[in-house]
C-alpha cells in the first residue's frame, strides 16, 4: 500500500471535525476529495501533513506512521501540500517563492533542474520572475503556489482546492497542468469542490459529507451517481432550478 | 460655488479652532520667541514681542489658507484670481473674528480682575496682555483682523501664482526625475566606485564625530546608538519574523541589571570587570528570550502581544520590588556600574587618553557595528528567508517545510540578546540604573522606531532611531509643547509614507536579458 488513512479524527476543541475517515491512494493515481463547505475536506489534508494533529488514527505512507510526525519531516518524506486560496508570499518575488518551495532541499542542481521544470510548466511565471508573488493576478498565484509545491520535490502532492475562485478558462488550465504533473509521476490528492473538473480527471474519488466519507468510487462512477449528481453537479437544469427560483443573480 | 463657500467657512473655522487651540496652550508665544531667536541671533530672548506673535499669527493663517488654495482652488476647477481673493478674504475674516472674539472676552476678564490661572494653568494675565498686544482690546481686535486677512490674501495670491507658473511644484518634479535617474546610473561601475568612497568618507566622519562634538551631541548620540541598537534587535522580531513582541523593554532591563550587579559594589559585591560581565548579560537575556519563546511556540498575532507585554511588566515590578532589594536594589536601582577601561595604547597613540564620554561613545559605536553587520548577515541568510515566509504567511511556510515554532524561539532568542547587549551598554554608561528606565514607554518606543523607519529594514531603523530619540531633542526650543509637535510629526509622516521612511528595498535577481527575449517570442508565435 502506498499511502492509507486509517479511521483519522480530527476535533477542533469540542468540534469534531473529522468522524473517522479511512482512504488511500496507489502510486500514480490522482484521488479527489469533494464536498460541500465544511466536510472537513481541508482538515483531511491539514492533518496529513502534520500542520493539524490528528486526535486518533493512522496515516501511513510507504509503511512509515506519519501520525505525529512534524511538517517538516513529512515534507522531507515528499508530501507536499499546496493550501487553499492561493497562499503565496506576497512580498517575495516569483523566483523567491519557488525557491521556498525547495526549502528544505540542498542539491542545487536538482533545485536549479526543477526551477527549469516549473518554468516550463508555467512559462507566464518565467517572464514574471522578478516580480512581487502579490502582484499576480488569482489564476497566476495559483500557479505559483502549485510550482512552489513542485520545487519540494513531491511524491505525493496534496493540493487544496486550486479552482478556488478563478474563472472557467483558468481552472482547465489548471486542471490540465495537474493531469501533466500526474502523468509525470506525482501522485496527487486531490480536494475539490469543483465536483465536475476533479471527477473529470481523477482516477478515483470519495465524497466527504460533516466529516465522514458517506460515496466513493471512481471518478467516472461518482459523475453519474445521481445522489452526488444531485448534491456536487447541479444535477437539475438550469431551466428547473430558473423555474423554482433556485437562481440568484 | 456654494460649495465653495461652504468649504472655506469650514477651512477657516478650522483654522481658527487651531489658534485658539495653540493660544489656549500658549504655544504660540513660544512659537513667536523661537522665530526672534531665529532672526535676530539672540538665544537669550525671554518675553515676547508682540510685532513676532503678530508674524506667527500670520504665517500660520498664511500656511492654511495656501494650503486651502492648493488643494480645493485648484487650476482644475477654473476659479479666477478675484474670487480666489474673495475666498481668501472671508477665510481671513472668519479666522481674525474666531481669534478677537476669544481675545475679547479673555482682555474683559483681565479687565474685570478674573484670575483665569484657576481654569487654566497657562492664561496668566501676562500671557494676556501679550496677546492683546499689550494695547486696549479694540486695537488688538483690529490687528487681529488686520493680520489675519493679510496672511490669508497672501497665502491665496502666492498659491495662485505658482498655480499659474508651475513652480516649485515642476522644479520639485524635475529634482525627483533627475534623482530618479541618477539611481539607475549607479549600477556603472564608476558610480559604484562613487558611492564606495562615500561610505568610505561617512564611515570616517562618524568616527571622529565623537572628537568634534560638544558633550551634549556625545550624550544624545550615545542614547541614539543604543536605541538604534534596540531598534535592530526588535526589527529582527517584528519586522523580519512578524512576531509582534510588546515587552521588549523586558530583555533590554535583563541586560542592563545582569551588569549592572555583577560590576557593581552593592548590593551583590561581584564587582567583575567590564567583558564577562557583559557576555554573562547576553546570555542571560538570551535565556530570558528562550524562557518567553517557548510558551509563545504557537501563539500568534495579538495573544503573543499580551504574552510578552505582560512578561515586560513582570520584570518591571520584580526590579522595582522592594522584597528584593537585597538582590537587585529595589527602588532606589543600582549605582557604580562599572565600565570598562581603555586599552592604553589609545593613549599612546593619541598622546592622551581619550575623555571618558568620548572613549564610551565609541564603544557604542563598536557595538552598534557589530550588530548591523550580524543582522545584515541573517538578514540575507537561510534563517531570515524562513523568517520572512513566516511572517508573509506562517501556514505556507510550514507546508514548505519551515519548523515555525523553532524558528519563532530563535527570532526572540536573538532579538533578545541585542536588547541585552544593549541594555548593558546603557547601564554601563549611566553608571547607575533604576527600575524607572525600564517602563512600557520604552518598548512603544522601540516599536515605533521600526515602524517608522519600515519593518524589516535596517537603514530604515538607524533612521527611526534618529528620529524618535534624536529629533525630540532638536526640538528642545519648543520646551513642553515638544512632544504635541512630535506627536503632529509622526502622524504626517505616517500619512506621507506609510511603509516607513526607508522601506525594505527587495535584492533584484538578475535575469538574463536574452532569455527574456526569446521567452517574448515564444509567446509572438
Amino acid at each position: 500500500m502506498y499511502f492509507e488513512i486509517k479511521d483519522l479524527h480530527v476535533f477542533y476543541r469540542a468540534i469534531h471535525a473529522l468522524k473517522g475517515i479511512s482512504l488511500n491512494v496507489e502510486k500514480g493515481e490522482i484521488v479527489a476529495l469533494i464536498g460541500g463547505n465544511g466536510a472537513g475536506k481541508s482538515s483531511t489534508l491539514n492533518s496529513i501533513s502534520g500542520i493539524v494533529q490528528a486526535a486518533s488514527g493512522s496515516v501511513i505512507y510507504q509503511e512509515q506512521e506519519l501520525c505525529g510526525l512534524a511538517t517538516d519531516e513529512i515534507v522531507r518524506m515528499g508530501i507536499v501540500q499546496v493550501p487553499e486560496g492561493r497562499h503565496i508570499f506576497p512580498k517575495m518575488s516569483v523566483q523567491e517563492n519557488l525557491e521556498m518551495g525547495a526549502f528544505l532541499r540542498s542539491d542545487k542542481e536538482l533545485i536549479q533542474r526543477d526551477m527549469e521544470r516549473v518554468y516550463d510548466l508555467f512559462p507566464r511565471m518565467k517572464e514574471r520572475r522578478n516580480q512581487a508573488g502579490g502582484t499576480l493576478s488569482g489564476g497566476e498565484q495559483q500557479m505559483l503556489a502549485i510550482g512552489r509545491g513542485l520545487m519540494g520535490e513531491p511524491d505525493l502532492m496534496l493540493l487544496d482546492e486550486p479552482s478556488m475562485g478563478l474563472a472557467p478558462i483558468l481552472v482547465e488550465q489548471i486542471f490540465d497542468i495537474i493531469f501533466e504533473i500526474n502523468q509525470a509521476g506525482t501522485s496527487i490528492l486531490l480536494v475539490e469542490q469543483n465536483a465536475q473538473m476533479a471527477l473529470a480527471i481523477a482516477d478515483r474519488a470519495y465524497v466527504l459529507e460533516t466529516g465522514e466519507i458517506v460515496t466513493k468510487g471512481t471518478g467516472l462512477e461518482l459523475l453519474n451517481d445521481p445522489k452526488v449528481q444531485a448534491a456536487y453537479l447541479g444535477g437539475e437544469s438550469e431551466e428547473e432550478k430558473l423555474n423554482k427560483g433556485e437562481y440568484y443573480f | 460655488m456654494k460649495n465653495m463657500t461652504y468649504k472655506t467657512i469650514q477651512n477657516a473655522i478650522t483654522t481658527g479652532i487651531i489658534l485658539i487651540f495653540f493660544e489656549m496652550i500658549d504655544l504660540t508665544s513660544t512659537l513667536a520667541i523661537i522665530l526672534e531667536k531665529l532672526f535676530t541671533g539672540n538665544s537669550k530672548v525671554k518675553t515676547v514681542t508682540p510685532n513676532y506673535l503678530i508674524a506667527v499669527i500670520g504665517l500660520i493663517v498664511f500656511i492654511a489658507a495656501a494650503a486651502f488654495t492648493n488643494k480645493n482652488l485648484t487650476p482644475a476647477s477654473k476659479i479666477s484670481l478675484p474670487k480666489k481673493l474673495t475666498a481668501g478674504l472671508i477665510f481671513g475674516l472668519i479666522t481674525g473674528g474666531m481669534l478677537a472674539l476669544l481675545n475679547i472676552i479673555l482682555g474683559n476678564f483681565l479687565n474685570n480682575g478674573v484670575d483665569l490661572r484657576k481654569y487654566l494653568e497657562v492664561l496668566s494675565p501676562d500671557v494676556i496682555r501679550n496677546f492683546l498686544f499689550q494695547k486696549d482690546i479694540q486695537s488688538a481686535v483690529m490687528i487681529f483682523f488686520g493680520t489675519s486677512v493679510a496672511g490669508a490674501l497672501a497665502g491665496t495670491l502666492v498659491m495662485h501664482i505658482f498655480q499659474v507658473t508651475g513652480q516649485p511644484a515642476g522644479l520639485w518634479h524635475s529634482i525627483k526625475k533627475s534623482y530618479g535617474s541618477f539611481q539607475q546610473q549607479q549600477h556603472s561601475r564608476r558610480n559604484q566606485l562613487i558611492s564606495r568612497s562615500a561610505l568610505v568618507l561617512l564611515v570616517i566622519f562618524i568616527l571622529i564625530l565623537p572628537l568634534i562634538a560638544n558633550a551634549y551631541t556625545i550624550s544624545v548620540l550615545g542614547l541614539v546608538c543604543i536605541y538604534a541598537i534596540l531598534g535592530l534587535g526588535l526589527n529582527l522580531i517584528v519586522g523580519l519574523s512578524g512576531q509582534l513582541v510588546f515587552g521588549y523593554v523586558a530583555f533590554y532591563a535583563i541586560g542592563a541589571y545582569t551588569f549592572a550587579l555583577l560590576t557593581a559594589p552593592k548590593p551583590l559585591g561581584i564587582q567583575l570587570s567590564f567583558l564577562p560581565a557583559f557576555v554573562i548579560a547576553l546570555v542571560m537575556s538570551g535565556i530570558a528570550g528562550g524562557l518567553v519563546g517557548l510558551p509563545i511556540m504557537n501563539l500568534r498575532g495579538d495573544y503573543l502581544a499580551i504574552v510578552t507585554l505582560g512578561f515586560g511588566e513582570i520584570i518591571r515590578i520584580l526590579i522595582n520590588s522592594n522584597n528584593l532589594t537585597d538582590f537587585t536594589g529595589g527602588p532606589q536601582g543600582v549605582k557604580n556600574i562599572g565600565q570598562p577601561g581603555q586599552p592604553a595604547f589609545i593613549g599612546n597613540l593619541l598622546g592622551a587618553p581619550l575623555k571618558n564620554n568620548v572613549w564610551f561613545l565609541y564603544l557604542i559605536f563598536a557595538v552598534l557595528f557589530i550588530v548591523i553587520y550580524v543582522v545584515f548577515r541573517l538578514q540575507y541568510s537561510r534563517t531570515g528567508r524562513s523568517w520572512e515566509a513566516m511572517r508573509e504567511d506562517e501556514t505556507v511556510a510550514q507546508a514548505c517545510g519551515v519548523t515555525t515554532s523553532s524558528y519563532k524561539v530563535l527570532a526572540v532568542v536573538i532579538g533578545a540578546v541585542i536588547a541585552g547587549a544593549a541594555g548593558a551598554i546603557y547601564a554601563s554608561r549611566n553608571t547607575y540604573t533604576g527600575p524607572g528606565e525600564y517602563v512600557f514607554m520604552v518598548s512603544v518606543n522601540v516599536l515605533a522606531i521600526v515602524v517608522i523607519g519600515g519593518m524589516g529594514s535596517i537603514p530604515g531603523v538607524l533612521l527611526g532611531a534618529f528620529i524618535i530619540k534624536g529629533i525630540p531633542e532638536l526640538l528642545r526650543d519648543l520646551e513642553s509643547y515638544r512632544m504635541i509637535v512630535f506627536g503632529a510629526m509622526l502622524v504626517i509622516m505616517m500619512v506621507i509614507r506609510p511603509e516607513g521612511l526607508l522601506p525594505v528595498k527587495r535584492r533584484r535577481l538578475s535575469v538574463k536579458p536574452e532569455s527574456v527575449e526569446s521567452l517574448k517570442e515564444n509567446f509572438k508565435s
